[in-house]
């Protein structure tokens, strides 16, 4: 599966428009992220793609060409549900068998991912036994059982420590470097940023904006933070620096203790750097910062 | 039966026999049929004309009971766990899901069943142990009937309280309270129901079938002549199709409400 696209899907539970012709594309070897508030639709559309939710309108295209939700397409696909709770009395293990089963898995595959998401010690624990990480750890494992090319992740960081979190991205990164496709609904923006490729903002249902995270900064158009460190001596050098930015007019200039912040637009670093060379023994150091992706996303979403 | 639906079958017989449900169903069975055996043993008369008719009337209240409570979490537990999606999105149908809990459970029904009454049959005397051995398939049949109530109720609910709730609405009604309802609806009509009505009114229920069945086997045709219920029982073959009814017409219908179902 090289591309998949989602064209015009349209869902309405009784009286609520929940996805508004909403169209996403997924490539091969790309992991893609879908964000928005509680109720924009994020996880109807994940449903959408597992077949769990029947679209009023539009379809699902795979390498250019339309296709059905069928059991061939499910067997291709890997879900891990939001706030996954298995059945309390058995073990980790049994649960996972029961999937390895049901999709024609090998056992000694079960030992493998079990291992790979860091519980073979407790696989012979029941699941009533298991902290909320271990649990969302037990479910990323059946999300992966089959080598799934898509793999559909709600909500994937939820619950999990550091160390389920190197799981997760050494999952996500074996899954792009082996040519297949990771969707991922998610509220944790920055700590899934690194891991993904592009980046799919809903809002009631409908796309708020797409691309990868440099174009959805380009499109939210927030100013970058300059942080410029000051010499101890350089006393009321600092102040003419300030006033000398201040007059270039393009950003908003800070002056603080050791020292200064600049708020500028994204084409003007190095204007900035260029007027600091001016003042010669003044900063000793800069650190430019680009907006936050919650910034970002705020500023999208009309909430900063 | 596809594969995904054989290991669910498999999964919900491990699952209620982990958590020791047919243990203590079984145990409760077998104390159940023990204790009437005795009972029935004591007595002067003939033993399995004691211990039958009170097993009828124990098993009838209690086996709807047990498969109700057995079946009722199948769906909306899954929907409660956040699973029902992950099996769904296996490669699966929605109603072979639902038929593979129900077969499922139903092995783990029978096994408690039988293994309350095998153990029962085993330690009784003769005369008991031939109404026992009599009572076996009608009540599995009964809790067949019932589990294939209490999956459709699991289907329709969406939390797994409500379903608790109905099942116990279910319960009362169908145990207790129909038998009422004829007898007020005799009442009220001064018995200008006919008999071939009140028959069918009484086994369209399947507590009520299930009654009127081990009834004829133990106290025969003439006790069901007396009540005046006989001249509206159905024969064998109708018997068999109300014991097919009960078992897939819920059954069915929970897979079709599943599956047009969107599983928000």
């Amino acid at each position: 599966m090289k591309t998949l696209q989602a064209r015009g899907i349209s869902v309405r539970f009784r009286d609520q428009q929940v996805l508004d012709t909403v169209s996403v594309e997924l490539e091969s070897g790309s992991t893609s992220m879908l964000v928005g508030p509680n109720g924009a639709g994020k996880s109807t559309l994940l449903k959408v793609l597992l077949g769990l939710v029947r679209p009023d309108s539009g379809f699902l295209e795979v390498d250019g060409e339309r296709t059905s939700i069928n059991n061939d397409w499910k067997q291709r696909i890997g879900y891990l549900p939001e706030a996954v709770a298995f059945s309390e009395n058995l073990t980790g293990q049994q649960v996972m068998r029961f999937f390895a089963r049901a999709r024609g898995v090998r056992k000694q595959r079960v030992d493998t991912v079990l291992e790979r998401v860091g519980l073979t010690a407790a696989s012979r624990r029941t699941v009533r036994g298991y902290s909320r990480g271990m649990r969302q750890r037990l479910g990323l494992g059946i999300s992966i059982l089959s080598k799934p090319d898509l793999l559909i992740l709600d909500e994937p960081t939820a619950g999990l420590d550091q160390e389920g979190l190197g799981v997760l991205w050494s999952i996500i990164e074996e899954w792009q470097a082996s040519g297949r496709m990771t969707f991922a609904s998610t509220h944790d923006l920055v700590l899934m940023e690194r891991h993904v490729n592009t980046i799919c903002v809903l809002r009631e249902g409908r796309v708020l904006a797409q691309g990868s995270a440099e174009d959805l900064r380009n499109e939210a158009a927030l100013p970058h933070r300059i942080w410029l460190s000051t010499h101890p001596q350089a006393g009321p050098k600092v102040d003419l620096l300030c006033n000398a930015m201040r007059k270039w007019g393009r950003g908003r200039i800070e002056a603080m203790e050791g020292r200064v912040l600049a708020e500028v637009p994204s084409d003007a670093i190095l204007e900035i750097v260029d007027i600091q060379g001016g003042f010669p023994g003044v900063v000793s150091g800069i650190r430019v910062e680009e907006p936050t992706l919650d910034r970002v996303y705020d500023r999208l979403l009309g909430a900063d | 039966m596809g594969r995904v639906g054989r290991a669910l079958i498999w999964h919900e017989f491990v699952e209620r026999t982990r958590d020791r449900w047919v243990l203590v169903v079984s145990m409760l069975f077998a104390l159940l049929a023990l204790g009437v055996g005795l009972y029935g043993s004591g007595a002067e008369t003939d033993a399995a004309r004691l211990t039958g008719p009170s097993l009828v009337t124990l098993a009838s209240m209690l086996v709807p009971l047990v498969a109700l409570v057995l079946s009722h979490d199948a769906i909306v537990g899954e929907r409660e766990r956040n699973t029902l999606g992950l099996l769904l999105s296996l490669p699966v149908g929605r109603h072979e899901v639902v038929f593979a809990k129900f077969i499922g459970r139903s092995l783990a029904l029978t096994l408690a069943i039988g293994l309350g009454l095998g153990t029962a049959i085993a330690v009784s005397e003769s005369g008991s142990s031939r109404a026992l051995i009599a009572l076996v398939g009608p009540t599995l049949l009964l809790g067949l009937a019932f589990l294939s109530i209490g999956l459709l109720i699991s289907t329709c609910t969406r939390q797994r309280s409500t379903a608790t709730s109905a099942v116990v609405v279910v319960w009362f009604l169908l145990v207790f309270f129909y038998d009422l309802g004829i007898l007020g609806l005799l009442i009220a009509t001064d018995g200008g129901l006919s008999q071939s009505l009140v028959g069918g009114l009484v086994v369209a229920n399947p507590a009520g079938l299930y009654r009127v069945q081990m009834m004829e086997a133990f106290a025969g045709p003439d006790f069901l002549e007396e009540m005046g219920i006989r001249a509206g029982l159905p024969g064998g073959g109708a018997v068999a199709f109300l014991w097919g009814a009960w078992l897939i017409l819920p059954a069915t219908l929970s897979g079709l409400l599943l599956r047009y179902r969107k599983i928000a």
